[in-house]
Order: structure tokens, then sequence, then C-alpha cells
């Protein structure tokens, strides 16, 4: 998880964040890390370009994308 | 319907800070291109939105804010801007993503911040502005025709309208335009723009803003009386009677200019326009340039707005121009052309 916590901040450009500060639960969006819509893409665009994967069904976003854990958890699930 | 400038602020190559009198230092810069002096963003704009933000943007949004900052006014009625070029940094990143991924996995935000109404945008949204807002890409006249929509919507009952300009020179775009020949290939500084006579200029950027007000306030810096562009003039001839008729439309005759702010940029057959142009009009008029200061590109003559407007508020002309300070200064007239195509001429007056 950590070397994917270093993508999100490189592919984001999270310049006051370090890759230790994101918590593995921690919400990514909102009152967590406080990302947007805009950052969506590009965590879709991470996960084709680092992992080979596609999203493709777009209701699956919310809960893909709701924590580093969960993101992780999708990866491997999908990485076989 | 007065238009008068409230406050003003550049992101340039010049420093611009409000705080001091009016280049009172000057930077110098040797080769052929001058770019901006940056501030720290982090007093402008919200950390969050830096990291997305490319340097054009960064530039305008922060000119903006410390525009607005300067009159002490959170919210416009209106938010008008000129840009000929638009987002290039962020356009280059787009396209060369395309070529080398086969359009296949681009990131969205290059494409997003790539259209030219990126940093008006960008100001609406940190500002939670949802008033009017256009950008306007007029080439040359990218900046006049923001400034003439700022004027219009005052005539039209605004209070206070944000106008200004913003371009960048990017090293791809550098490159490109010196292999058109725009600048000069001979080692030398902005300061001895003027005594290197020969083809060609030195590049330039910045952004510039101005929060136009229809009511008088202390403090403010001067009025637009007058905007007038033409484009491709048939001669010199034509550009004479275009700046008589512009001064005589605001009941002026020449002897009545205190200060002529000319777009003079080192290229010989553009500044022969200005040197002819002063010598038939204007003989007895003190005239001064601007573009060693800020470099040539298609709004530049938002960086001259900007330095009128301080030389009028300041009442002192900077010790950079070399040239005794006219008895009076209470009219500036400032003339400008980009490429001997795009031809505008301001008129400001002391408030």
């Amino acid at each position: 998880m950590s070397d994917l916590k270093a993508q999100i901040v490189a592919q984001l450009n999270l310049q006051h964040v370090k890759p230790e500060d994101i918590g593995d639960d921690m919400p990514l969006f909102a009152e967590g890390l406080g990302l947007d819509s805009i950052d969506a893409l590009e965590l879709i665009v991470l996960l084709q370009q680092e992992y080979k994967l596609k999203l493709n069904n777009a209701e699956e976003g919310p809960k893909v994308f709701r924590t580093v854990r969960t993101m992780a958890e999708y990866i491997k699930s999908h990485q076989a | 319907m007065k238009a008068y400038i409230r406050s003003a602020a550049i992101v340039a190559p010049q420093d611009g800070s409000a705080g001091t009198p009016l280049l009172r230092q000057v930077l110098t810069y040797t080769g052929n291109r001058l770019t901006c002096a940056e501030p720290d963003y982090n007093q402008f704009i919200d950390p969050r939105a830096i990291r997305r933000m490319s340097r054009i943007i960064k530039m305008g949004t922060a000119a903006a804010m410390q525009c607005l900052q300067l009159a002490d006014v959170q919210m416009p009625g209106a938010i008008t801007m000129g840009t000929a070029y638009g987002c290039l940094e962020d356009t280059g990143v787009f396209m060369k993503r395309m070529v080398e991924q086969h359009e296949e996995m681009l990131t969205p935000t290059s494409f997003i911040q790539s259209t030219h109404n990126t940093i008006s945008a960008q100001i609406a949204l940190q500002l939670q502005c949802h008033a009017y807002n256009n950008t306007f890409v007029h080439r040359g006249f990218s900046f006049e025709s923001a400034l003439l929509d700022a004027k219009m919507l005052l005539e039209e009952g605004q209070k206070q309208v944000l106008t200004g300009a913003a371009d960048e020179i990017t090293p791809y775009s550098f490159s490109i335009l010196q292999r058109f020949g725009l600048y000069k290939t001979d080692p030398g500084n902005n300061i001895d723009l003027y005594n290197r006579p020969g083809k060609g200029t030195m590049a330039g950027e910045g952004a510039a803003f101005f929060l136009l007000d229809s009511s008088d306030h202390p403090g403010n810096y001067a009025i637009v009386d007058g905007l007038h562009t033409f484009y491709k003039p048939a001669g010199i001839e034509t550009i004479w009677e275009n700046i008589t008729q512009f001064l005589a439309a605001n009941e002026l005759q020449p002897g009545d200019i205190d200060l002529l702010v000319t777009g003079r940029n080192g290229d010989a057959a553009g500044d022969k326009i200005y040197a002819e142009m002063q010598e038939a009009i204007f003989p007895e008029q003190v005239a001064i340039g601007f573009k060693f200061l800020c470099g040539e590109y298609p709004t530049a003559s938002a960086f001259a707005l900007w330095m009128a407007a301080r030389i009028l508020k300041e009442q002192q002309l900077p010790a950079v121009f070399g040239v005794t300070q006219p008895a009076s200064l209470r009219r500036v007239l400032i003339y400008n052309h980009y490429e001997q195509i795009h031809h505008s001429l301001m008129l400001l007056r002391a408030c």
C-alpha cells in the first residue's frame, strides 16, 4: 500500500502531503484527503497506467476509490 | 460613465509590488527572453488549488487576487480577460502525451487546463464568483477586447469589473517563435534593447489585472478615458489619422498629452512607426517605452496600462526611463502595435 500512496501523491501532485500521511482507511474524498472529481479521473488513469486495470463500470468508482485500502484490494483482486 | 482604475497588479518580468515606488529596482535579463519574477503564490491562492495549476494559471490568478486585495474588494461584478496564447504549458503536456501514449490513458488535468478560459475560470472558482465571465482570444487585441468589454459592462450599470490579461512563453513556443525570426539573435540585455537596432525583439510574458470601478474612491489610480483599436492600417498616414481622430473624439489636441507610452520593442521596422508618429504628431511630448521591461508578447499592452496607471497614481516618472519628467502628469496616451498588425490606443487621465 505504501507504493500506491506514493503513486497517488505523485499523480495528483499533492505538494503538502507525504505518502505516510495518508492512512490506509482514510477517506480519499470530501472530509478525508479532500480529493475532487478531477482527482477521481486522475485515479482512473493511474490504475490504467500503473496496473493496466480499466474501471469498466463507473458505478464501482465510489466503492473502489473510497480509501487506499479499497483501491489496493481492487488492484489485488483484478490482477490475477 | 467613467472607468476608474481602482487597483492594478502584475506578475511580470519586473517587481510590481504595490508597497514600493514603481520600478525602483529594475530586473535585467541577458539574451532574448524575459521571464516573470514569480511571487510566493501561497500568499494569493488556496494551496490546495495550486497543486493543479500550471505557471500561467498561477500567474494570472495571483495577479487577479492581488488586484482585489489592493482594492479591498472581495467579489467583482464581472470578470473579463484576454489571452492570445492561452495555457501553452498544459497544451504542450497534453499534446505530447497524445503522441507518446497513442491517445490512450490521457490525464484529464492538462486537457481541462489547456483551454484559453482556464485562468478566468480559476479566478471565479477561487472567489466562488458566479457572475459574468468572459475570455477574449483576439491575438494582439486580446487585452483591448477584455478592457472594452469591461468598460461596456460599467456603462450598462456594473459597479466593479475585474479585467486583465495573461500570456506565457514556454520553451516550445519560444523556439517556434524564434524560428519565425521574432527575436534578436545578438547577445545583449533588456536595458539596452533600444540601442540594438536591427531585426527582432526580446520575448516576454506576464499577467496584469485591474479592478475597474464606476465610482471615484480615494486611492484610485487613474481613469481610462478612451480605447481604440485598428487592424492592419494601410500606411503611416492611416495610423496618424487614427491617432488624431481618437484624440479629437476625446476632445483633445496632441499638445494635451503629457506623456506618450509607446510599444517600442527594438525591432527596427516596427519602431520606425513609433518614431515617425512621434515626430509628426507629438514632437514636444515626453515619450517612454515599456517593452524593455516586460518583453514582447501579444498582451503586453496590459503591462503598459499597469505602468501608466502607477505613474499617474504616484505622479513620478521612474529614473529608469532616463527622461525629464513633464511639468504636468495628467494625461497619458499608450500607443502599441503587435507585429505591425494589431494597433491600439489607450487614453488615461489622472484622478
